[in-house]
């Protein structure tokens, strides 16, 4: 038997009044045609529907990032997470934990900071060692010295993030970061400092008021390495982990 | 309601010539479908982000009606990608099989997250009842899949046969008022409708085999 055209069979749904009679002949005899016409009508049923609603910003990146991708949409960044680069600094932790934890138990703000480790070891060893705080002057009049400076920006590009300070004081050493352009994803605004042997890391707290903070840090933290500034973004899901998405890094020198 | 016109055209042709660029216009789609899931089964990291950007939306407003909560939305969303990366070697790319994959994995976390609560909820009040809901969920859930996938199959629609389509479907307009709205012969309106309905019914039933 010969079908009718699938647009006659629309036709027939939309508007029976211009539809020949023998399309509607056919269709009572023919249980495929019939099938198609009820399956048609079935899609007319089901217009009507509101607009899609977009997922906030942030879950990209939470995706890319769980999947252990770049969280930035460069090309350029990708090359940085290469599986070398994190095996050897997220597996200890991860296979010590057990149960994956909530956001899959990928260190991303690790594997990033062995790329910058990796490259400031490129670009000269004296940042790391010979740029760092020498003793607060005996002579300083002012009581609170900066002793140490990071320029921050992000980590696909060079592009500046702004500067974060250590100034010291007595016995504490106060971290005032001063970020910028960071961009408007869903969430707040947290400051770590990241250890140079890319296993540890503290939280220093939030960056409640824009995009300007202070935090104490007791002094012996930057002695024992904790000397990259790094600003992730957090959603608020009450984790109190590194989301894995680093807006910014800048290493104190 | 205010519809931007588009400029009047007399020639008796036009319609014809819209039609046939149309079906070239809907090849490249379903092309670009099938090379971006290709890529994802080769590993292509770049294709998550194409396919999260192209589909997300659908993914996430499919998990909020069904669990009607921002929060197991965004999650379930998540989770839906990061399992599609993962399991991006099951994917036999098609024309339809994306979407329909999507679907399918959100299905399923849409279950572990009720399940989730259930376990949360009173137990044995829970029994007695999760049985018959299970079922009644799992078709309303089929019935909104499928009206999300005609939603976004519209939006996808090049123009002028999106417009004319939600003037028709949306606004409930007369093939002769949207003729007149947009400036196009009713003939050439009345095929955008019979080939936007025929699309959507094409989009619909791939999406539904391969999901299945």
């Amino acid at each position: 038997m010969t079908h009718v055209e699938i647009d006659r069979l629309a036709e027939l749904v939309l508007a029976p009044d211009d539809s020949p009679a023998e399309v509607r002949r056919h269709v009572e005899s023919c249980s495929e045609c019939a099938v198609t016409l009820a399956a048609l009508s079935d899609v007319r049923r089901m217009v009507g529907e509101d607009a899609l609603v977009p997922v906030p910003a942030g879950v990209r990146a939470h995706v890319m990032a769980q999947v252990g991708l770049a969280t930035a949409p460069t090309a350029s960044t990708s090359t940085v997470l290469t599986d070398d680069v994190v095996r050897p600094l997220t597996r200890p932790p991860v296979a010590a934990e057990g149960p994956p934890r909530r956001r899959g138990g990928i260190p991303m703000w690790a594997a990033g900071l062995a790329a910058g480790i990796a490259l400031v070891a490129g670009l000269g060893i004296g940042r790391v060692t010979g740029g760092g705080p020498a003793s607060p002057q005996p002579e300083a009049q002012d009581p609170a010295a900066v002793v140490a400076a990071a320029d921050l920006t992000a980590l696909d590009s060079d592009a500046d993030r702004g500067v974060a300070s250590a100034v010291e004081s007595d016995d504490t050493v106060t971290l005032r970061v001063s970020a910028r352009e960071l961009g408007g994803d869903e969430g707040f605004h947290e400051v770590w400092l990241l250890n140079v042997d890319g296993t540890r890391m503290v939280a220093l707290g939030v960056l409640a008021g824009g995009d300007s903070g202070e935090f104490q840090v007791p002094r012996g933290l930057l002695d024992q390495g904790y000397r990259i500034v790094d600003i992730s973004v957090e959603p608020e899901d009450g984790d109190p982990t590194h989301s894995g998405v680093s807006l910014a890094r800048g290493e104190l020198a | 309601m205010s519809t931007v016109a588009f400029p009047a055209r007399s020639r008796p042709d036009y319609g014809g010539a819209v039609v046939t660029g149309m079906r070239e216009f809907e090849d490249e789609q379903d092309e670009y479908v099938h090379s971006v899931a290709a890529r994802l089964v080769g590993g292509d990291e770049t294709a998550l982000e194409e396919i999260f950007d192209r589909w997300s939306a659908l993914v996430h407003t499919y998990a909020l009606r069904a669990l009607r909560d921002t929060h197991d939305a965004e999650d379930v969303t998540q989770q839906v990608f990061v399992a599609a990366w993962r399991s991006r070697h099951t994917l036999v790319p098609s024309r339809s099989a994306l979407p329909a994959w999507l679907i399918g994995i959100a299905r399923h976390k849409i279950a572990d997250t009720r399940a989730a609560r259930s376990r949360d909820a009173d137990r044995a009040r829970a029994a007695a009842q999760v049985p018959e809901d299970h079922l009644v969920q799992e078709s309303a859930d089929s019935e909104i899949a499928d009206r999300l996938v005609v939603r976004q199959a519209v939006d996808e629609l090049p123009d002028p046969r999106r417009t004319i389509v939600f003037l028709a479907f949306w606004e409930g307009l007369s093939h002769a008022e949207i003729a007149d709205t947009v400036g196009l012969p009713l003939g050439t309106v009345k095929s955008h409708v019979r080939r936007g309905l025929v699309k959507l019914h094409q989009q619909l039933e791939g999406v539904r085999h391969d999901s299945r």
